[in-house]
């Protein structure tokens, strides 16, 4: 069975991907029960999609890394279900985009693709199996700013890197999430792409992405290994890393490849605390 | 030493950030000038030349957080680009190994 969105396509006529991103978006509306939200009239007139943009999922598609789309639903508060981008599906595709905005033979071909991926049911299975032992009791040591509080957990087995990621340990498995002072940094995060379970990971490559209204923040792998496992949660409710990034926001599990060097690069509580109070002091000051 | 001074901003990993080549290249055949990286840099990385051909440059490439990609995802058209992560990474550690067997 098709499934069916609210679709917020950038619709944008300053490059090609712009044009992929309606053809895609008619695509969905022509072949299933999809319906259309045009961006430019929702901008101004915003009572004749707000209905629709609540009732079904909302899928974003963006064409470039501006993310005119994205920025748009953010505007209007909506809660994003699904988010397409079509020059990294290029990408992907090996698919060069031409410069007109006409579409050619190829890029026809990769709005097919992204149709198709995004009608056929993926049977996600990414749930975390039960058998990684994460401290239940996580204790703090606080930095305080203005208003602002940033908790560094202090227990063994936690490391970061300069990057903002913390990974707990256990034998050759680990767990991953990004500190305090990222999700504050990005304020309300408002979406998480998860990288492929299964996939090998180098120390300090992007292992997904969470964004808010102000960036993306890329995931810098603190460790090298292959990922075991997603939380499902922040998929489907992004603020959990708000409230927690360290326990119910955590974003992944992975088999660690070469632990003893990846280590060389991290830090410990002890040396990442004062990395962090230098950053707040810096960024937050 | 304290850790203030440790860690200071020209430091990574204990590694002087001058000896770190990490910071984005800017593809001028590719880059439209629409200043999306500039504005999204906390770092102060870029700067603008409004009366220059080149109207962005990379001014501090040593504020640019080391392994940090981010402002390329803020390119519409990827004109920016990055060194190699592996080789960065393998000199890093290199380096460090040279300062142990110095101290």
């Amino acid at each position: 069975m098709n499934k069916s969105y609210a679709v917020l396509p950038c619709n944008g006529l300053d490059k090609c991907s712009g044009s992929i991103s309606k053809e895609v978006a008619e695509m969905l509306s022509e072949n299933g029960e999809s319906e259309i939200i045009c961006p430019v009239f929702y901008r101004i007139a915003e009572t004749r999609y707000n209905k629709l943009a609540t009732e079904k999922p909302l899928l974003v598609i963006d064409g470039c890394a501006t993310r005119c789309a994205s920025k748009l639903a953010v505007e209007k508060n909506l809660k994003i279900s699904e988010k397409i981008n079509i020059t990294d599906e290029a990408k992907h595709n090996n698919i060069i985009l031409g410069k007109s905005l006409r579409l050619n033979e190829n890029e026809l071909k990769l709005a097919k693709i992204i149709f198709e991926k995004l009608t056929t049911e993926e049977k996600l299975d990414t749930a975390a199996k039960d058998i990684f032992d994460f401290p239940m009791d996580i204790n703090y040591e606080v930095y305080k700013k203005d208003k602002f509080v940033f908790r560094v957990p202090t227990n063994e087995g936690f490391y970061f890197n300069e990057n903002d990621v913390w990974v707990y340990i256990i034998g050759n498995k680990a767990r991953i999430g990004v500190t305090d002072y990222v999700q504050k940094s990005l304020s309300d995060i408002m979406y998480f792409t998860p990288a492929s379970i299964g996939n090998e990971v180098e120390q300090f490559e992007d292992a997904g992405s969470i964004e808010s209204g102000k960036a993306v923040f890329e995931i810098i792998s603190p460790v090298s290994g292959r990922i075991t496992a997603i939380n499902n949660k922040i998929i489907e409710s992004p603020e959990l890393i708000n409230q927690n990034p360290y326990e119910q926001g955590w974003i992944m599990e992975m088999e660690l490849s070469d632990f003893i060097n990846d280590m060389e690069l991290l830090h410990d509580f002890e040396s990442y605390f004062p990395v962090l109070k230098r950053k707040v002091d810096e960024f937050h000051g | 030493m304290d850790d203030s001074k440790l860690m200071n901003d020209s430091t990574f990993m204990g590694v002087s950030r001058e000896k770190i080549d990490w910071s984005p290249r800017i593809d001028y055949n590719k880059c439209n000038y629409c200043m999306e990286c500039v504005e999204f840099c906390p770092h102060k990385v870029f700067e603008v030349r409004e009366n220059e051909e080149q109207k962005l440059i990379v001014k501090n490439p040593n504020n640019c957080v080391v392994f940090c990609r981010a402002c390329s995802k803020t390119c519409g058209l990827d004109a920016l680009d990055f060194p190699d992560k592996g080789k960065t990474t393998a000199h890093i550690k290199l380096i460090r190994k040279e300062t142990a067997k110095n101290e």
